[in-house]
């Protein structure tokens, strides 16, 4: 594989070319209420070959690898008849061509766990869900990816990588009165299987929520003070900074790079955000982008200023800086474009939650997420579980609390940040440019936010 | 390309294994699917890349001890451990308490364009370069991005008890957006299209100047307070609208009994005006076929008629959970197991034109894109997202666009006692066709 991988990527007539090849195995078990819905082990091989010239690409996948040369021949033909019509350089930041075997280094590999094993753990997690009073049903989703990745480029990268993913989400859902509501419960990682063993509590936790949630009233629309749980938080920085941090946002737009000057202050000096692939045992884990570039720790702000962005190999190069090994794609069908891996908040000096919540005098608490979208300026996501707080303590329970706001008002309005930082792991992914769902983490403390519009009745 | 796509029907070797996988498995199901695709886009004014896609896949559900094991590879030629793989997962699966697809046939006719197999770079870059002059001669400071691009596919699905359908589809689609980032405020617009054929580019063109003219007020802001507000709902942000409904007619929902239609069939919960209609034989909707994902020949059926609750949407298995008939609803990738959902979704026209409906919302809002609002808790009919794209009516004229506000609305209300006009025009957005609508009384958060 290596030999004939380098070799072609080596001898294709372009300014720069790069060959992935994909072998994924899955196995996955899903329930939907008292059912064990499905239980699946799928195979997926395939490979994509990336040409540029003249700063125009040519992108050609396949999943017969003894076509190889045509594909290849292909991709070329793309990037030149493209580059036919630009008159542009290619602009690609260097990186030192690397070698490099990489292999798991798991502490619970998934693969060693039984099927009856995972389907007994996970039922007995359902059952116990759906075992709650007011519980009319329950989603539960767990799934285990080991891929085998080949990368070779043009410079003389050659990448031999192994990977591990595992996810779980799961729902209960409540009726009352014709009212739907849920509570959820995820954990994911990269390298222990057994931290999904023991969750007993959190699966009580969401049954119950999700009960309550159905008995309680709709938020009333309007602008309040919101803390965030960390998971919330972590959410929050990834819609609502992370994706304006992608370096595709920026690089030809001249516009773009006024307003995202680095130096510029975004937030009060406690603020800190930084996106890094280092972090072994995370979702958001990468030793290596799908560009081949050696990850790292990249701060975006520091003290409150932007420090740096998110980068493929194209994007720095385009702005003179350096590039970061955010180049991700889902999988071989796609090919790589900035992503985020595991973005945090850092921990802040305003003490614990106790700390945050006492001089609101009425405010929201929300809790984890059910997914949210950006535009780059607005961003709107949802709680998963929320109560009001009224005069500095928890009050009532309410449901469907959409936060909705700009990115740069809200990072401004940032009034507190606490010192109990914490990432946790899930089943779900990002998504952009129709490449979803994508393995990202994220985490915080919690925080506090002034004037934020939470959608309701 | 075109010698690729007769290959499935063609494979010999297929039918030889499916005889095979009939001795080893009780009952079995095998879906086979390929495709090819060519697409341009165009990045930030400039053409960035020519995609060139294949896919294959193959999945097998296969019976055994009377329970369902499933499968999936995207080597077209791993049959063999496929079936295996399907055989060894069967006896932890759910139980087969239906029946796969029987034989039967379509009599419909699904649109084919073999001019979609035989798209070149040249022809697809000439319609970008043209898109963004377009936009240009209109607002010279938009950054365009487009994309066009299509290409041909094919499936088939046998099983045990007789059927052994294939279909061939062809596609092709555009996407134009604009954007400009100006110090708070940050523009952008777009339009997309689909279809079974090649659209035209005069048709394209169009789109593009009807985005640019729009994003043009967009850069103009207008103010907005909290309150409740009279709204014209684009076709874009109906089709977010229309969500609790879909969520609520879906067979899962229906079998799980989350979904508040669990015993409203023929209750009448929906303003008169209000008809959707499943229909896969609509000649312009991409999201037809004559099979659904199980080899079920689809139908076309109402959903919601004048207002009135009038069919859900399943599987072979949720319709038999739930002791109704089969509706031909399964949807599904190659690598997925069936789920319930819509074709085409058509929603009725109404009397009113667009132009007089803009006169009655004066002083309210067009809202034309919705940000998030996927993430509502559809199930109770909330819908809820930040106002990406929104303008204030004056006069029946759109004077600018306003921000930092959001939607709160619920749909299950909204569509019972707030319509005050539905358009005779309709646009399709994807798979759903759907008029312009007017309401009242909708809640705005600023």
């Amino acid at each position: 594989m290596k030999d004939q991988l380098t070799e072609l990527a080596r001898r294709a007539e372009a300014d720069y070319c790069e060959i992935r090849v994909e072998d994924s195995r899955q196995t996955s078990v899903a329930f939907q209420g008292k059912d064990l819905e499905n239980v699946q082990e799928s195979h997926m091989f395939g490979g994509n070959v990336r040409a540029c010239v003249n700063g125009c690409w040519g992108f050609v996948t396949f999943n017969d690898l003894s076509t190889l040369d045509s594909r290849v021949q292909e991709a070329v033909r793309n990037a030149r008849a493209a580059a036919a019509a630009n008159a542009e350089k290619t602009v690609l930041a260097a990186v030192d061509p690397v070698e490099d075997v990489v292999k798991l280094d798991v502490k619970s590999d998934p693969r060693k766990v039984s099927l009856e094993d995972k389907i007994s753990l996970f039922g007995g997690y359902n059952e116990r869900m759906l075992g709650h009073s007011g519980v009319t049903s329950t989603n539960l989703r767990y799934f285990d990816t080991y891929t085998h990745l080949h990368f070779a480029n043009s410079e003389g990268t050659w990448l031999d990588r192994e990977a591990l993913d595992m996810g779980m989400g799961a729902s209960a859902v409540a009726r009352n009165n014709g009212t739907t509501a849920r509570g959820t419960a995820s954990e994911g990682g990269r390298a222990n299987f057994e931290s999904f063993r023991g969750m007993e509590k959190r699966f009580d936790e969401a049954a119950e929520a999700a009960v309550d949630a159905a008995k309680s009233e709709v938020v009333e629309g309007g602008t309040y003070t919101v803390i965030c749980d960390p998971h919330l938080a972590g959410v929050f920085v990834h819609e609502a900074f992370g994706h304006l941090s992608e370096g595709d946002n920026v690089a030809e737009d001249p516009r773009m790079q006024e307003v995202l000057k680095l130096g510029r202050r975004f937030g009060e000096k406690y603020l800190n955000i930084w996106d890094t692939g280092l972090d072994t045992g995370l979702r958001g884990y990468l030793p290596y982008d799908d560009e081949g570039v050696p990850t790292q720790k990249t701060w975006l702000i520091r003290e409150g200023e932007l420090v740096g962005r998110l980068h493929s190999r194209e994007t720095a190069g385009r702005m003179k800086e350096k590039p970061t090994g955010n180049a991700r794609a889902i999988n071989y069908r796609f090919p790589p474009i900035p992503r985020m891996r595991n973005t945090c908040i850092g921990n802040g000096p305003h003490g614990s939650f106790e700390d945050l919540i006492k001089d609101v005098k009425l405010g929201i608490y929300a809790i984890e997420s059910s997914g949210g979208q950006t535009n780059g300026e607005l961003f709107t996501f949802t709680a998963g579980q929320a109560f009001m707080i009224r005069d500095g303590k928890l009050a009532e329970r309410v449901r469907d609390v959409t936060l909705s706001g700009n990115v740069f008002d809200t990072l401004r309005n940032i009034t507190g940040i606490g010192g109990d930082f914490n990432v946790q792991d899930g089943a779900g992914g990002c998504g952009k440019g129709g490449q979803m769902p994508l393995p990202v983490s994220h985490g915080s403390p919690h925080i506090r936010i002034k004037d934020v519009v939470i959608g309701g009745r | 390309m075109k010698e690729s796509t007769n290959k499935i029907a063609e494979d010999a070797k297929a039918g030889d294994f499916t005889g095979k996988l009939g001795t080893l498995a009780e009952a079995f199901e095998m879906f086979q699917a390929e495709g090819r695709s060519l697409n341009v886009g165009f990045e930030n004014d400039r053409l960035n890349e020519i995609r060139q896609g294949q896919s294959s896949g193959v999945s097998i559900r296969a019976v055994k001890g009377g329970k369902i094991g499933f499968s999936y590879s995207s080597k077209p030629d791993e049959l063999d451990y496929v079936a295996e793989a399907a055989i060894r997962m069967a006896p932890y699966g759910k139980t087969y308490d239906y029946q796969f697809a029987g034989e039967a046939r379509s009599e419909h006719t699904r649109p084919f364009d073999p001019r979609c197999a035989e798209l070149n770079p040249d022809q697809l870059v000439s319609i970008c370069n043209h898109i963004k002059d377009t936009v240009k001669a209109i607002d010279s400071e938009a950054l365009v991005d487009c994309s066009v691009g299509g290409g041909i596919g094919s499936s088939r699905i046998v099983t045990s008890n007789g059927q052994d359908c294939r279909e061939e589809q062809s596609s092709f689609s555009f996407f134009v957006s604009l954007r400009l980032a100006e110090e708070g405020n940050f523009v952008q617009n777009y339009r997309f299209g689909a279809a079974n054929e090649i659209i035209e580019e005069d048709v394209i063109l169009a789109e593009a100047k009807s985005a640019a003219d729009e994003f043009q007020i967009a850069r103009k802001r207008a103010d907005i307070k909290k309150g409740k507000y009279t709204v014209l709902v684009a076709p874009t942000a109906l089709s977010d609208l229309l969500m609790p409904i879909m969520v609520s007619v879906n067979g899962s929902a229906i079998e799980k009994k989350t979904s508040r239609f669990v015993d409203a069939m023929g209750e009448k919960l929906f303003d008169e005006r209000l008809t959707l209609v499943d229909d896969p034989f609509h000649e312009d909707g991409v999201g037809g076929g004559l099979y659904d994902g199980e080899g079920v020949p689809t139908q076309k059926r109402a959903i919601i008629e004048k207002g009135t609750v009038n069919g859900f949407v399943h599987t072979l298995s949720t319709a038999n959970r739930c002791g109704h008939e089969p509706t031909g609803n399964a949807q599904r990738g190659v690598s997925s197991l069936p789920m319930p959902g819509m074709h085409n979704l058509v929603m009725a026209p109404g009397t009113d034109s667009l132009a007089e409906m803009r006169q009655k919302a004066d002083g309210g809002l067009y809202l034309r894109q919705l940000l998030g609002s996927f993430t509502s808790n559809f199930l109770a009919g909330q819908v809820s997202g930040n106002i990406s794209l929104g303008f204030l009516i004056k006069d029946g004229e759109l004077v600018g666009r306003v921000k930092n506000c959001a939607l709160n609305v619920n749909s299950f209300d909204l569509l019972k006692s707030n319509i005050l006009g539905i358009s005779k025009e309709r646009e399709w957005i994807g798979g759903r066709y759907l008029p312009w609508l007017l309401v009242d009384g909708v809640q705005i958060s600023a």
